[in-house]
This record gives C-alpha cells, sequence and structure tokens, in this order.
C-alpha cells in the first residue's frame, strides 16, 4: 500500500504490494503506443517494446542484437552515429524528427527522442529512444501548410482604396490556374466598384520572367478593354529594365515607382486633387 | 483516356458557325466550365469553324466529352479536306498574322485551350484538335 | 431563335448601338451598315457600342468593331465600346484581339460621359 500520494523514484515503488519496481516500469514501457528501444552505444537493440514492433514491423526477436541501422533509410548513413556521439557526451536527443524503414519498405515518419542509459555509477552505457509516429501528422501539416498558401494567393485581395480606385498586388509566381484566377477577380471587383483605376502593385515581383509578363501584359490589357485604365506602381529599375529586355513596350500604361505616386495619377485621372492646407488656406482667401 | 459522348456538326455556311457555338456553349456549360473558360472554349470553336469555313468552305466539327482518370474534358476536332497548311510553324508563330492580315489566329486559339494538336497535308486537308479540362 | 435584334438610337447627340449576346456573322455586319448610315444621317460627336450582352467575342467581331471605329473617326466621330465582361475581356485578350484605337468603358454612362468631356489623359493607344 503506497503510503505517498505522489510517487517520486523507485523507492517509492517498492511499497507498491506485489510489484516491483522493475516490472512497474516495464509494464509502463510495454504498453505504450510510442517505440520504446534500448541499444549499446554501438548501437545494437537491447531491448525492443510492442510499440516498436507495431510501428517498424520487426518482432523484439527479430531484432535484439541486431544493428539499429537497419532501420535507417539508406540516404542517411551518418545519422545515427551522429545521435550516438551525442548521447555518449551526456545529451538527449529530443523532437528529432526523421524518417525510418519498416520491415515491409513502407518509409515513415518519426520524431525521435533519445537519452543516455546510465549504470549504478553513473557511466553511459547505452542509449534509449522513444520514437513517435508522425506520419500521419506530417501528411496534415503538409496539407495545412499548402492550404494555407492557397487561401493567401486566392485571397489577395483587391481593395478599393477610393470611389473608382482598385488596388491589386501583382504575385508574378502564381501558376497558370491562380494566374486565371487573379485576373477574373481583378476585373470583377472592377466591375462590382465601378472602378475607373486599376492599380497593379509590382512591388512584391522577385523577377519578371516571360511567363510572368505575359501575364501582366494580358492583365493590363484585359483591364483596358474593360473599360479600366491600369497603372503599374512599384516598378523598381530592375523590372522596367527586364520589361524593356523582353521587347514589352508600355509607353501606353503609366507606371510608378510607389503605390502613393501611382494613386496621385488615379486620382488625377479621376479630376480629383489631394488638397494641401496650403491650397485650403488659399480656397478660403478667395471665397 | 476514354470518351463519354460524341457528336459532330457539318460546317459548310455562315450560320454553321453560330450553331458550333451553341453546341460548345451547351456542352461546356454543363460540364460545369466556369464562365470564363466556357467563354475561351466558345471563342476557339467560333475561331476554328470560321477558318473551316473561310479557307475551304466545308467541314466538320467533333466534338467529346473526354474522362480521364477522372479529370473531365472536351475535345474539339476541326476537319477538312482543304488545301492544307503550307507552313505550320509560321501559321504558329505569335505576331505572324497580325502582320499579314487576319490570318488563321492559331497561336491565340492555343493560348485559350489546354491542348492543341494540328494534323496537316498540302492537298488533302487539315484537322485540328483541341481540349480543355475541367479545373476545380 | 435568339434575338438577333440590334438596337440603334439617338442620345444627346451620341449614337447608341446595343448589340444582341450572340450575334451572327450578317448581324455583325449589320451594325456597321446601320453605324454607317446613321452617321451620315445624324452627324453625331460619337458611337457607343453596347456589347454587355455580348457573350462572345471572336475575330471577325473584333475586327468589324475596329473598322466601324475606323470610318466614325473619318466621319469625325470617336468610338467607346461600353460594357466588356469580364470573360469576354480575358478571351479576347487571350486570343490576340487587343481592339487599338478604340476607347472603352466599363458603362454606357461613362461612355456617354467621356464623349461628353473628353480627358486627354484617357485616350488609349
Amino acid at each position: 500500500m503506497a503510503t505517498r500520494s505522489k510517487l517520486s523514484g523507485t523507492a517509492a515503488l517498492e511499497d507498491i504490494e506485489g510489484v516491483g519496481p522493475q516490472a512497474f516500469l516495464a509494464s509502463i514501457v510495454e504498453c505504450s503506443d510510442d517505440a520504446i528501444y534500448g541499444k549499446t552505444l554501438d548501437g545494437a537493440i537491447l531491448s525492443w517494446n510492442r510499440g516498436a514492433e507495431r510501428i517498424y514491423g520487426y518482432s523484439a526477436a527479430e531484432m535484439v542484437g541486431r544493428p539499429v541501422s537497419v532501420l535507417v533509410p539508406p540516404n542517411k548513413p551518418d545519422e545515427v552515429p551522429a545521435i550516438l556521439e551525442r548521447v555518449k557526451r551526456g545529451e538527449r536527443v529530443s523532437h528529432f524528427e526523421t524518417t525510418r524503414v519498416r520491415k515491409d519498405g513502407e518509409v515513415i515518419d518519426l520524431s525521435l527522442n533519445v537519452s543516455p542509459i546510465r549504470d549504478a555509477s553513473g557511466q553511459i552505457i547505452g542509449a534509449s529512444t522513444t520514437a513517435r509516429d508522425i506520419t500521419e501528422q506530417k501528411k496534415m501539416r503538409e496539407a495545412l501548410a499548402e492550404r494555407a498558401k492557397e487561401i493567401l494567393d486566392v485571397s489577395t485581395p483587391v481593395l478599393q482604396v477610393w470611389e473608382g480606385v482598385v488596388v491589386a498586388p501583382f504575385i508574378g509566381t502564381l501558376d497558370t490556374q491562380r494566374a486565371q484566377q487573379f485576373m477574373e477577380r481583378l476585373l470583377d471587383k472592377i466591375v462590382q466598384t465601378n472602378s475607373a483605376v486599376a492599380l497593379l502593385d509590382v512591388t512584391g515581383v522577385p523577377a519578371i520572367d516571360t511567363r510572368t509578363a505575359q501575364h501582366l501584359i494580358e492583365t493590363i490589357t484585359s483591364v483596358r478593354l474593360l473599360g479600366a485604365q491600369a497603372i503599374l506602381t512599384g516598378v523598381r529599375p530592375a523590372i522596367a529594365q527586364t520589361l524593356a529586355h523582353l521587347g514589352i513596350n508600355l509607353a501606353d500604361v503609366a507606371t510608378r515607382s510607389s503605390l502613393a505616386a501611382g494613386l496621385r495619377v488615379a486620382l488625377d485621372i479621376l479630376n480629383l486633387k489631394i488638397s494641401t492646407q496650403e491650397d485650403q488656406a488659399k480656397g478660403a482667401h478667395s471665397l | 483516356m476514354s470518351d463519354l459522348a460524341r457528336g459532330n456538326i457539318p460546317i459548310k455556311s455562315e450560320n454553321d458557325i453560330v450553331a458550333a457555338r451553341r453546341v460548345v456553349r451547351d456542352l461546356a456549360t454543363q460540364l460545369c466550365f466556369g464562365v470564363t473558360d466556357v467563354t475561351r472554349v466558345i471563342t476557339a470553336a467560333s475561331e476554328l469553324a470560321r477558318n473551316v469555313f473561310l479557307y475551304v468552305g466545308a467541314g466538320v466539327m467533333w466534338w467529346s466529352i473526354l474522362d480521364q482518370s477522372g479529370e473531365v474534358g472536351l475535345e474539339l476536332t476541326f476537319e477538312d479536306h482543304g488545301a492544307g497548311i503550307p507552313d505550320v510553324e509560321q501559321a504558329m508563330t505569335p505576331g505572324y498574322s497580325t502582320s499579314r492580315g487576319p490570318g488563321l489566329g492559331l497561336p491565340g486559339v492555343k493560348r485559350l485551350m489546354d491542348e492543341m494538336e494540328i494534323h496537316t497535308e498540302v492537298g488533302k486537308g487539315t484537322t485540328v484538335m483541341v481540349r480543355k479540362w475541367l479545373r476545380e | 431563335m435568339t434575338n438577333q435584334n440590334i438596337s440603334l438610337v439617338k442620345v444627346r447627340n451620341t449614337l447608341l448601338v446595343t448589340m444582341p449576346a450572340d450575334p451572327d456573322d450578317v448581324t455583325v455586319t449589320t451594325l456597321q451598315e446601320e453605324v454607317l448610315g446613321a452617321m451620315e444621317k445624324y452627324r453625331p460627336k460619337g458611337l457607343v457600342l453596347d456589347i454587355s450582352s455580348v457573350e462572345t467575342l471572336d475575330s471577325f467581331f473584333a475586327r468589324t468593331i475596329t473598322e466601324t471605329s475606323r470610318m466614325v473617326t473619318m466621319m469625325g466621330g470617336q468610338t467607346v465600346i461600353a460594357g466588356m465582361r469580364p470573360s469576354v475581356a480575358i478571351s479576347a485578350t487571350q486570343l490576340g484581339l487587343t481592339m487599338v484605337g478604340t476607347f472603352t468603358a466599363l458603362t454606357v454612362d461613362r461612355a456617354l460621359d467621356l464623349l461628353a468631356h473628353p480627358h486627354p489623359r484617357r485616350r488609349i493607344r
């Protein structure tokens, strides 16, 4: 009967009637869903729990005595030696994500925690590994990242910044499908807001290749056909140079190096003025 | 790749160009193509049907609905037994037609569609096949 | 049988022509004839071509529009194409129809405003 409410260390376990400390710990290890296995400092398997049998597909009988490198995919020959080196120095390896090969050849994603096993004198005599199967988790994480990227790309906002002016950040690296969706969204927004001007901001375009240039030209042309005017903003000298090299003539498209400057052109087109304090004061006087 | 349905309409008058547009519009709309893709396909069909009528006078438009591992597509083939296209490469060069007049508009049609194949033989005839796949 | 009728009215010294959804070749050619006839008769300052119902713009239609526009210019007027649908604008662009030499406007309203007060900066080359 345990007299202490909290079990701490193996000394307390001796109080539990009929259960030796080793057996208690052994049953925890055995029942774990994670793979838990011990190995020598040379990498030879000493113990292999049921979780390991399930995750790796090898039985304990098959694994004990064999080198752990059996599980390592051929493209990672230095991984186990590196881990063991750190363990020999007394370090723990935590949440190390890597891949291993099951008995049936399937490659799985795992998160490893490796810690040193010490003898009674404190000497490091081996390593204990806990491996968690994160294949499903990894798939979900990648799917989420992909979706997040899609959401970011597709919902890149076309904003109405003034009555009659919309701004759209032009992203050059979109694939064909998303490039088409971008054009459709931009044109629909122009119609919806009855805008006369669309500012295409190319600040975020890393490089202009032929495909990006084609997409840009098509966007500008279709905005024009619709009945609005396109202004390119954020045009840096490097971009202008590349466009010129590609033989693209932007003579009939206003370009500005900053969004603010582009907005001024837009407002001018709409016959609006951003009046300064001075102008307003003058106006008051002239009345 | 299999086809789920197919049909054809003859092209031998100006009215047939309109008929081709209507058939293609119905097919593309029924296949749930988005409005812009429907417009693209109709425009491509109009151009190719017009080529047949204008340059040869008679031909046929074949259409079929394709299924490739779950992906649905619309295939149109314009066939004629006319003089053929002497230099396909030249006809496919963008900008060529604008300098020489209307031309065949083939580079533009290619841009509108996902796939295009041209088979032509001088003195025998021409077949232009275009495909558009339904995207998510 | 879809409506192939072109509607042509004179509004504010401007010709307003409305095209049907899918005009056949004969209708497109009629457009040119009717416009020239009306230009002769009324000598308006411009032509507004309302294509907001048009679903497809192919090269024949586009060529006829640009030819008509050129003729209107020669007779002292300006042409504005109004109401092109986004799907049509994209398809026309990708087919390579740029309609150089024509003005464009989002709506008939805007087109009429444009002809009434031509803004030098809005000229589309």
